[in-house]
């Protein structure tokens, strides 16, 4: 009580009188005693050549599974090699240049160039190779050849994966006052994806990939001493090189992503008037897609003129009314209007034409969002927050046209004490809105107990508290405790509860200069309950799905061995993702409590050894383990199932080594 | 045996942290942030800059590695008229010298952890320079009103600020963000922990005008940056995957495959309730087309949308 009293009381005197606050920015120095022609910088120490290292990188790969390749870069087994490096220039008269590269040569790897002049101009380079590894050597025995998936009794093996590549070219020119910009890129996608089509039993297949992304951005910006403003213009083209996909005994089973672009420009600006912070944006868009349609009996269109207008705006103003007082609001207007076409179409039902027409429909979906918010410092190291938001949300053609959502939250922060900084937040929200209708044209008569999740009423209730203790200078403790539940105090059929709470702490020590390690564990849990009825009408069966997640690592680095020339360190990770479904109810026949093993584990270790073969030279010896093993109950035989064919058991049980030894020349 | 490794041990990390106390001490550590802030204003307002620039600094500081690495980046550049160093040097981010060089007692403007003098006092100095778009909604984002320094994650006295390089990133955000950082090792998720993916991909660290401080006006916006081909606008749209994209993902990761929140069917199951095969109970994955294989997906593949004239249910 007596510790209430005082911050109130402290509080009090504090709005009794304001402070400036400290603006220490070189703009408002005191330069009327300086001469700086004396300055000779005798100590300071010229930066001009060249500066950074290359390293060639070689090594023994032994993924034993393609999804090893996401850890390791590559997926391939044998030698591997690879350039890494960063190297910067800079001349006597400002020009300077930058390379920063790394694994160069492998499946995932960048570089990115940079030259210009300090404060002028700048052309950047850039390229980048991201590989994400699905599963290796998957069996189909479809074979995919201009648009035609012919079958055949010769397994097609492939990858599923994916890989990016990506380039671009940017060039920025300003002096501070004025800045412009242009930049190009252009993203390469080609690989495999696991994907499915009916005809009229289901088939899962390797759906081919190769598309090109191209992105254009340029914009200018012009600023002064409490104001700036910028207008961009962003613009995004792809292009699908895959067509619509067709057997050859059934026309058109999976229709290719259609070509499309985006078009933004976007304006934006700010001002500052003493404390009080202004800033705003409009941005108006366009989204087109206008690819021919597949032709088939009951399509009346040749190509469809899809187009979506949109246009976001915003208003935010924040304000520091004292030295301990600031407040905030913000407005936030987006809208998405569907401007495409409607239409009706034939339908199949499963396979036949059935002679159901359907009419598409264009939605548009208009979003509000206002927020206010309020921060006071009690006393120094005691910080109070506080905020209201209201999120508004108009979708056309839905079971629910309007939703809003309406959250309170609070934040005490703690700064006060020697070693400890302590932050608790606590947030209520409630979301509701228009009445809930069944609607024919979107759900095609759904239970009338049935609420979407994300348009449900829902209470959610959370708290959060952060801790950083440093109880010795050399040592630093985070821990993050959180809970939330959300409540859909409206719904019967449909998601009716979602809980999820867990921590993380994470331990840093700087035991000596030389070394450091450090120590992590967080545990998550989400438990979601659903109910279902399968008679159309009340509940008839639940499923309860309890997700689990373990994450553990640790680490040490020791330098300056050896006569500060070696380095040794390495790092261990496990994480361990769980989900258990258990069902329940007067449906559910099944005996087994559990649906199904679905679960994820990974053990990596890598340990390095850095030496300094000279002060120009180095070596550096690594390994890294990866042990993965992932289970899912619903994974299946190509077979085993009449009338579903899939790409069989793509579950992972490996152990990869990767031996990597890299000589670096420094070049100062 | 063991008892006395142990008292051994204590000793030392007593005798470390004495060292490392005895280092830091400085004579105003005594001093309170208001205190402090106030000295320094008045410091600054008076602005008795040392009559030799850097050369007065370093005659103390120029055997200190950190202080001497400034001369690696962009701040240390002497060739750049918009560089601290080609201008009132180590005093243009520490403000004017005053008598700190006499016996050392009055303060200068310090950055980092270590700091007493508050973020906002501390960005007022980053501030004076950058200026520009970039930081343009950075007064009303969730770093300012946590009062996050810029020192939190920039190192300008260093080759390679650790905020810009895309090896360093991801580092630098989750050294807070620790549930993301554990996030980035669930069953799926973007490949962060491999940084081939960074944090800034999607967010902006200075904040942004848009929600969750994204780089553009709304989630799926960001989304298509990346996969475009799920942008349309195509002629049958599946509601919630055109309203929001993490309806259905988290993109910081998930227990699920395809960083899903729920595996079908069951996720499907908490939109769909019809009088027919979509409501009922699946007992056993892996036993028949609605537990096995894709589930749900099996035959309604397009589930991003569909583009064919007869897709409405999303199997074409």
């Amino acid at each position: 009580m007596t510790f209430k009293l005082n911050i109130i009381t402290v509080s009090l005197l504090a709005m009794s009188g304001s402070v400036v606050a400290a603006n220490f920015g070189v703009g408002n120095a005191n330069t009327e005693s300086v001469n700086m022609d004396k300055y000779q910088c005798k100590r300071c120490v010229s930066a001009t050549g060249y500066s950074g290292s290359v390293s060639l990188l070689t090594g023994y790969n032994s993924p034993e599974d393609a999804h090893a390749g996401n850890a390791l870069s590559s997926d391939e087994e044998g030698a591997i090699a690879a350039i890494s490096g960063d190297v910067r220039y800079l001349n006597d008269t400002g020009y300077k240049a930058s390379m920063q590269a790394h694994q160069l040569g492998m499946d995932n790897g960048f570089a990115n160039i940079k030259v210009g002049k300090s404060g002028l101009y700048e052309l950047e380079l850039d390229y980048q190779a991201i590989k994400t590894f699905e599963a290796g050597d998957v069996r189909s025995q479809l074979w995919q050849n201009d648009g035609i998936l012919t079958p055949s009794v010769y397994p097609n093996q492939f990858d599923l994966a994916l890989q990016r590549e990506n380039s671009a070219i940017g060039f920025s020119f300003g002096e501070g006052v004025y800045n412009t910009f242009v930049r190009f890129s252009q993203e390469e996608k080609t690989g495999h994806q696991s994907a499915s089509f009916v005809a009229p039993s289901p088939t899962n297949f390797g759906l081919p990939v190769d598309s090109t992304t191209k992105q254009l951005d340029a914009g200018a910006s012009l600023g002064g001493d409490n104001w700036l403003t910028e207008l961009n213009y962003f613009g995004s083209y792809y292009s699908n090189n895959i067509d619509d996909l067709s057997l050859p005994y059934m026309n058109d089973v999976y229709s290719a992503a259609p070509d499309n672009q985006a078009h933004q420009l976007s304006l934006s600006g700010q001002y500052q008037l003493d404390r009080t912070v202004m800033s705003g944006r409009l941005v108006t868009g366009r989204m087109i897609q206008d690819d021919s349609l597949i032709q088939v009996s009951g399509n009346p269109l040749q190509s469809w003129d899809g187009q979506i207008d949109t246009f976001d705006g915003r208003f935010a103003v924040t304000s520091m009314l004292n030295n301990r007082l600031r407040v905030g609001a913000s407005v936030d207007h987006s809208k998405r209007d569907n401007k495409s076409s409607s239409w009706e179409f034939t339908q199949y039902s499963y396979n036949s034409l059935s002679g159901a027409f359907k009419q598409n429909v264009p939605q548009d979906i208009e979003r509000s969002t206002y927020k206010l918010n309020a921060s006071y410092r009690l006393a120094s190291g005691y910080r109070v927050q506080a905020g209201f938001d209201r999120k508004e949300i108009d979708r056309s053609y839905s079971e629910r046209e309007q939703t809003d959502e309406n959250n309170l939250w609070a934040k005490l922060s703690i700064s006060a004490l020697d070693s400890f900084n302590i932050n608790v937040k606590a947030s209520h929200g409630v979301r509701g809105g228009s009445e809930y209708e069944v609607n024919e044209l979107t759900s095609s008569e759904d239970n009338a107990l049935m609420r979407k999740y994300y348009l449900a009423d829902r209470t959610r209730n959370a708290v959060e508290l952060k801790l950083n203790h440093s109880p010795l200078s050399w040592v630093s403790i985070d821990l993050t405790g959180r809970y939330a539940i959300d409540d859909y105090d409206a719904t019967i059929i449909g998601l009716t509860e979602s809980q999820d709470y867990g921590y993380d702490l994470n331990i840093s020590v700087q035991l000596s200069k030389g070394i450091s390690a450090y120590g992590f564990a967080g545990q998550q849990w989400i438990d979601s309950t659903q109910a279902g009825s399968q008679s159309f009408s009340s509940p008839d069966w639940q499923a309860n799905i309890q997700d689990e997640f373990i994450n553990l690592g640790t680490g040490i680095s020791y330098s300056g061995l050896m006569e500060e020339k070696l380095t040794l360190g390495g790092d261990y990770l496990f994480s361990n993702s769980i989900s258990d479904t258990y069902l329940d109810g007067s449906a559910v026949t099944n005996s087994a409590l559990q649906y199904g093993d679905y679960f994820a584990y990974n053990h990596s270790v890598n340990v390095y050894a850095n030496y300094a073969l000279s002060p120009k030279m180095a070596l550096k010896l690594s390994y890294q383990y990866e042990r993965y093993y992932d289970t899912d109950g619903a994974q299946m035989g190509i077979n085993t199932v009449p009338g579903l064919t899939t790409l069989g058991e793509l579950n992972h049980d490996y152990n990869a080594h990767q031996v990597m030894l890299s000589f670096s020349y420094l070049l100062r | 045996m063991i008892c006395r490794i142990f008292n051994k041990v204590l000793i030392g990390i007593a005798a470390l942290a004495c060292v490392s106390l005895s280092v830091n001490a400085t004579p105003w550590d005594k001093l309170t942030g208001e205190q402090l802030e106030q000295q320094l204003t008045e410091k600054f307002t008076q602005g008795k800059y040392s009559p030799k620039g850097a050369d007065s600094c370093l005659m103390c500081h120029r055997k200190n590695e950190a202080v001497m690495a400034i001369f690696d980046g962009a701040h240390g550049a002497m060739n750049n008229k918009q560089s601290p160093m080609a201008g009132l040097q180590c005093e243009a981010c520490h403000g004017p010298l005053g008598k700190h060089n006499k016996g050392g007692k009055e303060p200068m403007i310090a950055f980092g952890d270590d700091s007493k003098l508050s973020a906002s006092a501390q960005n007022s100095v980053c501030q004076g320079c950058h200026n520009d778009p970039k930081q343009m909604a950075w007064h009303t984002s969730t770093h300012n009103l946590e009062e996050i320094a810029c020192a939190d994650c920039h190192n300008v006295h260093s080759a390679k600020d650790p905020a810009l390089d895309q090896l360093m990133v991801n580092d630098t955000c989750t050294s807070c963000h620790l549930k993301e950082k554990a996030d980035m090792n669930k069953r799926s998720s973007h490949p962060l922990k491999w940084d081939q993916m960074t944090c800034i991909d999607c967010h902006s660290p200075h904040g942004s005008m848009n929600e969750s401080a994204l780089n553009k006006p709304t989630i799926n916006d960001t989304c298509y940056s990346c996969h475009a081909e799920k942008r349309g606008p195509l002629l049958w749209e599946h509601a919630p995957v055109t309203e929001n994209c993490v309806t259905c993902h988290n993109p910081h990761g998930s227990v699920n495959e395809d960083m899903l929140n729920s595996r079908a069917p069951q996720l499907c199951q908490q939109c769909h309730a019809p009088d027919g095969h979509a409501s009922r109970v699946v007992q056993e994955p892996g036993v028949d087309a609605f537990g096995g294989g894709k589930s749900c997906l099996n035959c309604h593949n397009k589930i991003h949308g569909s583009n064919h004239p007869s897709g409405s249910l999303f199997q074409r």
